[in-house]
């Protein structure tokens, strides 16, 4: 197809489609009116029965955590399908540990690097673990929790690259505990709603003692998947920069005769 | 829902828009991506539209006492899955684009019909 | 009783496994795992579906029963139509796992966990009673689709089709999530059953809206004209045992989403009005379409798809009739469908291996040396025909009885997609009549995802195959498919009765009567098999038949402006999806404002 037909075809599509999506929202209680009642309730029942502060923490782990393993697997898939898509081509039979070919560290851009910028991120490197495991372990209490306390601990590496710390970057990036740690991460999720079906509960049920609202071992399960989910974020962010990396050097080197 | 105090679900209806043009109209795999990902905020606009509450407080009770006005934590829940989502779709759509470029030489969606008819 | 969580939770933790040990695990113990979760699966979804024909069941994660008519948490529906599904599913990947036993190319290990992966969404998509959840797997499907689907990287094609695909089927889940969104402000609920009861029956602008971002959401999966685009191309470069789970399950899940939405949602809200006519319309032109673009194919995988697009459409007419014999229909359509299609595309997978390629023309004649091969892909085109002794036969005539002028568009898309198979068949495995035509799509280069070197074709290859085929042509001969079909049938439409089980947490089940054959489907399926037959042979032997009366291949060789529609552009299909989403909203607005 042309693209100007293209164009015309997708102008009458999404005035039709525009038109529904308005005419739909026409009908929706007015903004800022929210009427429950399923929003209400969590609200007012996390507290109480799951000792948690954050009740958005309480749903994605406990009321509706079900629905936050699916979706701790579809970033599993995904970094798995990273990983696929990405391999090295010479050995597909699996199995065998030959990837070491390029060192994703050794690639960098021309460009000095600033000595302002090594410092700097270099001394944050520390913070930033220390923050991710905050975040992470935290969630039942404040904003936060496993997804967002993953990224941030994903990120620390990606800081002593830009500092160019290559042998510490590439020996935290490159070392076959991080893909451990993704499945482990993701298979404790799992494997701690398998502990409620063991006990006889239903699964996923939160069956560890449920501590004082407002201490770090509060909540149960929560604090314990949101661990979990920490840890499979924080290694599955780290294997996906690892491979886009090690793609760019591979294709460096080819451009490179 | 009048126009200008219910904006946000307008806001919401534009963005799904801007960003299907942006499918459409790209010429380069990685805009299209980016594209892809302007149609998901469309629905974090109205996620949160939806939930918001005039005056409520966020759903956190460490410093507020439970009675409170708050707004609705579970479209917030389901944001954070619609956040995950959203990058994961990405990194493998990104990954896909980078081998086709190695592969196919292009990153141009008029170049990479190797599939037609 | 068995938990159904195990459904989800074991082929996850098995994956989660597979994938943090990959470079310990030899090949042959990540398939043997695989092979046993994925069987496993397949014994506790047929556990449930048994169970599911005397009592459907709730079940509560995390142990959140409902308080009043609150549902807090997310419940899994254990009814007839779930567990069949899940169990497809199941039986599926086993067959798809036990064909890639230790030939297949395995990915460096990443293989089996996103196989197992996919296995879990599918299940769970089946038989989640939860609206956001249902999009949670959806989502997960497609995840671990969208990186199956690109596993053969070495070329640049299959890059192109899983892109289109990633593409298409992510913004219908953008889709899906905005129309989930308005159903949640206007109910506050996410619950199925609780929606529908909050809904009671209004059917206003909001509704309806809701209701076109969902089906078309649901449809995009399902490869409905004119959302079909995607599909063509996913297929033609997946792997085989990818392709099997692709046409056989995926797709039809796509539609049982829609199903199961309407039959809980809003069911209630459009009882009375012309809603459902929707999908008999989408059905029966999908149906026509993809019959003849599947006639017009060369290029056998992408052929193959083009049925399953014929097919799919075939079922959403049937859904759109919405009786209880139709969905009974229905329900042993999947089925049936579900095995001849994984069969005819592991009999393609041989092919490949064999002699690496998919082009008709390039195979001519080559496929005699296959004696095992072919008669499994001609019974596998007189099925696709739906011709007596297959269960599609079976499940056509349940849809036909209701509606007798359906028998029109059965004819078209059975006697068409049939015939090109058998056609294929003729050329390939006996060297009937010329080559045939040579298209673009034809030409598309592909190379086999096995690894050893060599024209040996493994037995166990044929294994899957045979069970598919034989398992087709089995449950034709088998009372009791129609009656776990009409109780299937009967308790998925009953809203009330799917209520009562959520707010109760059983609902028993009255027990379904058997039917088997319905007389006038013999008649129906011979006409249909001899048509089959005539045209492929017609095609075939067509130097023989005077110019004047060459039908057929001029619709072999004359779709060129259709043709070209299957852009192969990812904007293309975002465009036609929009049109789709415009044209389904004006008419779901016509029909009921």
């Amino acid at each position: 197809m042309k693209r100007s037909h293209r164009l015309w075809l997708f102008a009458v599509g999404a005035l039709g489609m525009g038109f529904v999506y308005c005419a739909g929202a026409r009908n929706l209680p007015p903004w800022g009116q929210y009427r429950g009642p399923y929003g209400d309730a969590i609200a007012q029942l996390a507290v109480y029965e799951r000792h948690t502060t954050d009740t958005v923490n309480a749903v994605t782990y406990d009321y509706r955590g079900f629905d936050t393993l699916g979706e701790e697997f579809i970033l599993f898939s995904a970094v798995t399908g990273v990983m696929l898509l990405l391999r090295p081509e010479k050995q597909d039979s699996g199995g065998k540990r030959d990837e070491k070919g390029g060192n994703p560290a050794s690639f960098r851009d021309r460009a000095a690097l600033s000595e302002t910028v090594q410092m700097f991120t270099t001394a944050i490197f520390g913070f930033a673990v220390i923050f991710g495991i905050y975040m992470a372990t935290h969630g039942q209490l404040t904003p936060g929790g496993g997804f967002q306390g993953g990224v941030i601990l994903a990120a620390a590496p990606m800081l002593l690259y830009i500092a160019e710390n290559t042998e510490a970057f590439q020996r935290i990036v490159s070392h076959p505990l991080v893909e451990f740690l993704e499945g482990a991460g993701a298979a404790g999720y799992a494997l701690i709603g398998m502990a409620a079906l063991a006990m006889g509960a239903a699964f996923l049920t939160n069956v560890i003692p449920l501590g004082t609202t407002g201490d770090v071992f509060s909540s149960g399960t929560i604090a314990a998947i949101s661990a979990c989910v920490g840890v499979e974020v924080a290694a599955g962010f780290t294997l996906i920069i690892f491979e886009y990396l090690r793609e760019i050097l591979s294709q460096k080197k080819n451009e490179e005769p | 829902m009048k126009f200008p105090a219910d904006y946000p679900y307008f806001v919401a209806a534009w963005i799904l828009l801007c960003g299907l043009y942006g499918i459409v109209r790209s010429k380069h795999l990685v805009h299209m991506v980016i594209s892809l990902t302007v149609v998901q905020s469309s629905t974090y606009v109205l996620l949160l539209a939806i939930g918001f509450r005039r005056g409520g407080y966020a759903p956190v009770f460490a410093g507020l006492h439970t009675g409170a006005r708050v707004v609705d934590p579970i479209v917030q829940a389901l944001m954070l899955t619609d956040v995950v989502v959203e990058t994961t779709v990405v990194a493998l759509l990104l990954a896909m684009v980078v081998k086709a470029y190695e592969k196919g030489g292009t990153t141009s969606p008029d170049d990479l019909r190797f599939l037609r008819g | 009783m068995p938990s159904p969580a195990l459904l989800v939770s074991v082929p996850l933790i098995v994956a989660a496994l597979l994938g943090a040990l990959r470079r310990l695990i030899p090949r042959w113990i990540a398939d043997l795992l695989a092979v046993l979760t994925a069987g496993g699966n397949l014994g506790l979804s047929c556990w449930w579906l048994a169970h599911a024909l005397e009592r459907t069941e709730v079940y509560w994660f995390g142990g959140w029963f409902p308080r009043g008519r609150m549902a807090l948490g997310i419940g899994f529906t254990m009814d007839g139509y779930g567990c069949g599904l899940a169990a497809l599913a199941a039986l599926l990947t086993t067959l798809a796992l036990i064909y890639s036993w230790k030939h297949m190319e395995g990915a460096g290990g990443h293989y089996h966990p996103l196989m197992l992966v996919f296995l879990a969404a599918m299940s769970g998509f089946a038989v989640s009673g939860d609206l956001f959840n249902i999009f949670v797997f959806f989502e997960l499907m497609s995840t671990a689709a969208f990186a199956l689907c690109g596993l053969k990287t070495r070329e640049p094609a299959p890059l192109a089709g899983a892109f289109n695909f990633a593409v298409t089927n992510s913004v219908a889940a953008f889709l899906m999530l905005t129309g989930i969104a308005l159903l949640y402000s206007a109910t506050g609920a996410l619950n199925l059953a609780q929606i529908g009861l909050a809904l009671a029956g209004r059917h206003d602008r909001l509704v309806l809206a809701a209701f076109v971002f969902l089906t078309t959401g649901f449809l995009v999966k399902a490869a409905e004209v004119p959302f079909h685009f995607w599909l063509p191309d996913a297929h033609a470069v997946s792997p085989t045992s990818v392709c099997v789970l692709f046409s056989g399950i995926m797709v039809q899940l796509g539609l049982f989403g829609a199903m199961r939405i309407y039959a809980t949602v809003f069911q209630g809200c459009f009882a009375g009005t012309k809603i459902p006519w929707l999908f008999v319309v989408t059905g029966a032109v999908t149906a026509v379409w993809g019959a003849m673009m599947c006639f017009a194919e060369h290029h056998l995988k992408r052929l193959l798809a083009f049925s399953t697009i014929s097919h799919t459409g075939l079922m959403t007419l049937a859904f759109g009739l919405w009786t209880k014999a139709a969905l009974a229909g229905l329900f042993v359509y999947v089925v049936a469908h579900g095995l001849v299609k994984a069969g005819l595309f592991l009999c393609a997978g041989i092919l490949l291996h064999r002699f690496e390629t998919m082009s008709e023309p390039a195979l001519f004649g080559r496929g005699r040396a296959l004696r095992g091969t072919a008669p499994l892909w001609f019974l596998g085109g007189l099925g696709l025909a739906a011709a007596p002794g297959f269960a599609l036969a079976v499940g056509e005539s349940h849809v036909t009885d209701v509606a007798p002028w359906a028998e029109g568009i059965f004819f078209i898309a059975g006697a068409l997609t049939g015939a090109a198979v058998l056609r294929v068949g003729f050329r390939v495995f006996a060297g009937l009549g010329d080559a045939g035509p040579v298209d673009r799509a034809a030409r598309v280069d592909e190379k086999p995802e096995t690894t050893d070197a060599g024209w040996r074709v493994n037995p166990v290859q044929y294994v899957p195959a045979v069970v598919c085929i034989g398992g087709c042509i089995a449950l034709a001969f088998w009372k009791g498919m129609t009656q776990v079909a009409g109780s299937a049938a009967a308790s998925f439409m009953n809203f009330r009765g799917y209520a009562h089980m959520v707010y109760a947490g059983a609902t028993v089940i009255p027990a379904a009567e058997a039917h088997g054959w319905l007389a006038h489907g013999w008649l129906a399926a011979g006409l249909r098999a001899l048509a089959a037959v005539a045209i492929s042979l017609w095609a075939v032997l067509h130097l023989r038949v005077p110019r004047m009366l060459r039908w057929p291949s001029h619709l072999e060789g004359s779709m060129k402006p259709v043709r070209e529609l299957q852009s192969g552009h990812p904007g293309d299909y975002v465009a036609w999806l929009t049109v789709g989403c415009a044209v389904l909203g004006a008419a779901a607005f016509w029909l009921v404002l």
